[in-house]
């Protein structure tokens, strides 16, 4: 480490480590490029300036011995190209007016925000897919936590076989949710399902047809979620139930303290914390259900979530940039009630 | 010095053994607990302090023996039916819960009056020095405050037994010293039966009316600090008691049967020991015992190692191997002595042999 390596250059001076001038000289050429050049060359020449930036930081951490960052580099330049990269291009769709089996791009503004918010959310289409994922993310999260906070609770206690039964009890988390969608509409398959057979076989009739009727549809999908994943809530709260010290529950049965007050006093203020968590992961993942819609119903008998409307319109109809705006505002939905909830949660811990 | 209040007996442990897997945590335990003593359990770590404890207020139940509270046998009977309250080492308070609800909490399923409930916390926290702690949560306490507030939620139900397991031990010196104080007035206030355990051999004799010194489960040897310290039953006892701690002296006995051979030179003793001539004996003195004597009447001599000044008094150590006498001298005289110089060592004949 000598002297001479700790110094920054000079702004001006022409080096591979001046990340300073990089950034400047990066962004007023992609700038340029835009402005002058059609939209498929500029896309390249500000690709190349991000990566020539990109180098210079590259360069600047080695000659500085800034090895931590160096060696989270691979790990961010990967989140970038597959993730924050995607998002910004996506968000930059949503202002022009593009379809992806056409070649004619052309800038709009907010037009698609407008017309999503004007007139297709008074369409009964996407304001019934909407009000459809609000129950979803109702009944999927609230049986989750319930399913998932009582298996915590038995999985916190000592019992024989309780390690082989965890396992169990954590596979369907970790199930493809194609596998856990095949497997459900066997399931349910009105005539070799497994359902229907055992309602034939015990209320008699001919065969169950679960998939019939919105209610039935809707309570499929519901069960087939809250199945896969209740173990994640379980797997948070038991973390939770575990951490809380066992001599409390010792002084506590010194202090000849109720089970229920015990619960409320020493055991929840534990696992109050990742209780939110769970309830958070869960309403996020439960806004973009698709999936086990797509393999159950195929959004019929009214079962279309917004996600699923999307998939629709981006992939099928080859919408690109109205998909995109739509999902730009779901994304605003669950920002506004994600934070709704950390609010809540800090307010709640503060009180107390 | 007997409790006024000892009649009948508050705890009664019969032949109670507890194994953990293989390790036997107490082995035949057995001792009894006078109606409102101070009883101190003392011993090293791991010694079963702590798991007797348990047994006492009913998180444990023992595989073997029998546990008796005033005269009733409570072996198999759930923890709430038993009226024990027991402070923890770790303190245990309730981390979500200010220091108001910590105390209230004990009496809240008591079904006591919310009025009463509120002047019994108050009283309590004004007798613990908490009142202007009451609204604050545990962990933003000292350690002192903490161990006040463990106390206080144990005191706040009256409980007719008291056990205290090593309550003192986080605690720093003189904070111990404080409460060393407080507890044995606490003691005298509300009469109650406390069973205290403790590693810390001056907290025992400080505050024990009565000490069991437990060795693997057992109780080695009960009695009073001062028949402890006097006489204590065999080289364990005398080398947990006391401090410093007492010289242990590998010695032989010569023929006449009186007089010991030791490492340091030979002497006398005023009584004759039950050992043959020619058997090895460990021999037990005091450093307060020793003194520095004239050279034609010392028994023995040997050369300082080890100066200890603790202001008015210096632990002298002396002799050049593993086996050394320390003795104990006022500072006016330790501040004569260099190291290296050969003392000569007169005993005090009252000292007790093993």
């Amino acid at each position: 480490m000598s002297p001479v390596d700790e110094q920054q250059p000079q702004f001006g001076t022409l080096a591979p480590d001046n990340w300073k001038l990089a950034i400047v000289v990066g962004l007023a050429v992609s700038a340029l490029a835009i402005l002058s050049l059609p939209v498929k060359d500029s896309f390249w020449v500000t690709g190349a300036m991000v990566a020539m930036v990109a180098a210079a930081f590259v360069v600047n951490a080695y000659r500085r011995h800034y090895y931590g960052g160096l060696l989270v580099s691979p790990a961010i330049a990967v989140l970038f190209v597959m993730n924050i990269f995607p998002l910004l291009w996506s968000l930059g769709l949503s202002f022009f007016a593009y379809q992806s089996n056409q070649q004619n791009i052309r800038f709009i503004g907010l037009h698609n925000y407008e017309q999503l918010l004007t007139n297709d959310l008074k369409a009964p289409e996407l304001w019934g897919n909407l009000t459809n994922t609000a129950m979803f993310v109702v009944l999927t999260v609230t049986a989750q936590m319930i399913v998932g906070f009582l298996l915590a609770v038995l999985f916190a206690k000592q019992f024989p076989l309780r390690r082989y039964l965890l396992i169990l009890v954590l596979t369907p988390m970790m199930l493809s949710v194609v596998a856990v969608g095949v497997f459900f509409s066997y399931y349910y398959d009105p005539t070799f399902g497994l359902l229907s057979q055992a309602i034939k076989a015990w209320a008699g009739g001919e065969q169950f047809i679960l998939m019939s009727n919105k209610a039935g549809a809707v309570a499929g999908i519901v069960f087939a979620d809250a199945w896969m994943w209740s173990p994640f809530v379980m797997l948070l709260v038991l973390a939770g139930l575990v951490s809380v010290p066992k001599y409390l529950y010792e002084a506590a049965a010194i202090d000849r303290v109720s089970s229920w007050r015990r619960f409320w006093s020493i055991t929840f203020p534990y696992i109050r914390g990742l209780l939110m968590l769970a309830l958070l992961f869960r309403t996020i993942e439960a806004f973009k259900l698709a999936d086990l819609v797509i393999l159950l119903t195929k959004g019929a008998n009214d079962t279309m979530t917004i996600s699923y409307h999307v998939i629709r319109i981006a992939n099928e109809q080859n919408k690109t940039s109205e998909g995109a705006a739509l999902s730009y505002l779901l994304l605003f939905v669950v920002i506004v009630l994600t934070n709704l909830y950390l609010y809540i949660a800090n307010r709640r811990a503060r009180g107390n | 010095m007997p409790s006024p209040h000892s009649s009948g007996s508050a705890v009664n442990l019969e032949g109670v053994s507890k194994a953990y897997g293989r390790i036997k945590a107490r082995n035949g335990l057995t001792f009894n607990v006078g109606e409102g003593q101070f009883f101190v359990l003392f011993g090293p770590s791991s010694v079963g302090k702590t798991t007797t404890l348990r047994t006492i207020s009913g998180l444990v139940i023992p595989d073997e023996g029998r546990v008796a509270l005033h005269g009733l046998d409570v072996t198999r009977a759930p923890i709430n039916s038993r009226g024990v309250s027991m402070v923890f080492q770790s303190f245990a308070l309730y981390p979500h819960l200010t220091v108001y609800e910590n105390f209230a909490y004990p009496l809240r399923e008591a079904k006591i009056a919310r009025p009463e409930i509120d002047k019994r916390v108050k009283e309590t926290a004004e007798m613990l020095r908490l009142a202007h702690r009451l609204d604050r949560k545990p962990n933003t306490l000292s350690g002192g405050e903490q161990q006040r507030v463990a106390l206080g939620r144990s005191l706040i139900r009256r409980p007719q037994i008291l056990l205290l397991d090593e309550p003192l031990t986080n605690l720093d010196a003189k904070l111990r010293h404080d409460m060393r104080a407080e507890l044995k007035r606490l003691h005298r206030q509300f009469g109650m039966t406390i069973i205290y355990a403790t590693p810390d051999e001056l907290e025992a004799l400080s505050m024990g009316e009565e000490i069991a010194v437990m060795r693997d489960g057992r109780v080695a040897q009960k009695g009073t600090p001062d028949e402890l310290y006097e006489a204590p039953a065999d080289v364990y006892v005398a080398s947990k008691i006391g401090a410093p701690h007492m010289n242990l002296i590998e010695a032989t006995v010569t023929e006449n049967g009186n007089v010991l051979k030791t490492g340091f030179g030979s002497f006398d003793l005023d009584r004759k020991v039950a050992a043959r001539a020619g058997d090895k004996v460990v021999m037990g003195v005091r450093p307060s015992d020793l003194e520095i004597a004239p050279t034609k009447s010392a028994d023995l001599s040997a050369s300082v190692q080890l100066l200890e000044p603790l202001g008015d008094v210096t632990i002298v150590s002396l002799g050049e191997k593993a086996d050394n006498l320390r003795i104990l001298l006022p500072e006016s005289r330790a501040s004569e002595i260099k190291l290296g110089d050969k003392l000569p060592i007169k005993v005090d004949a009252r000292t007790p042999t093993a």
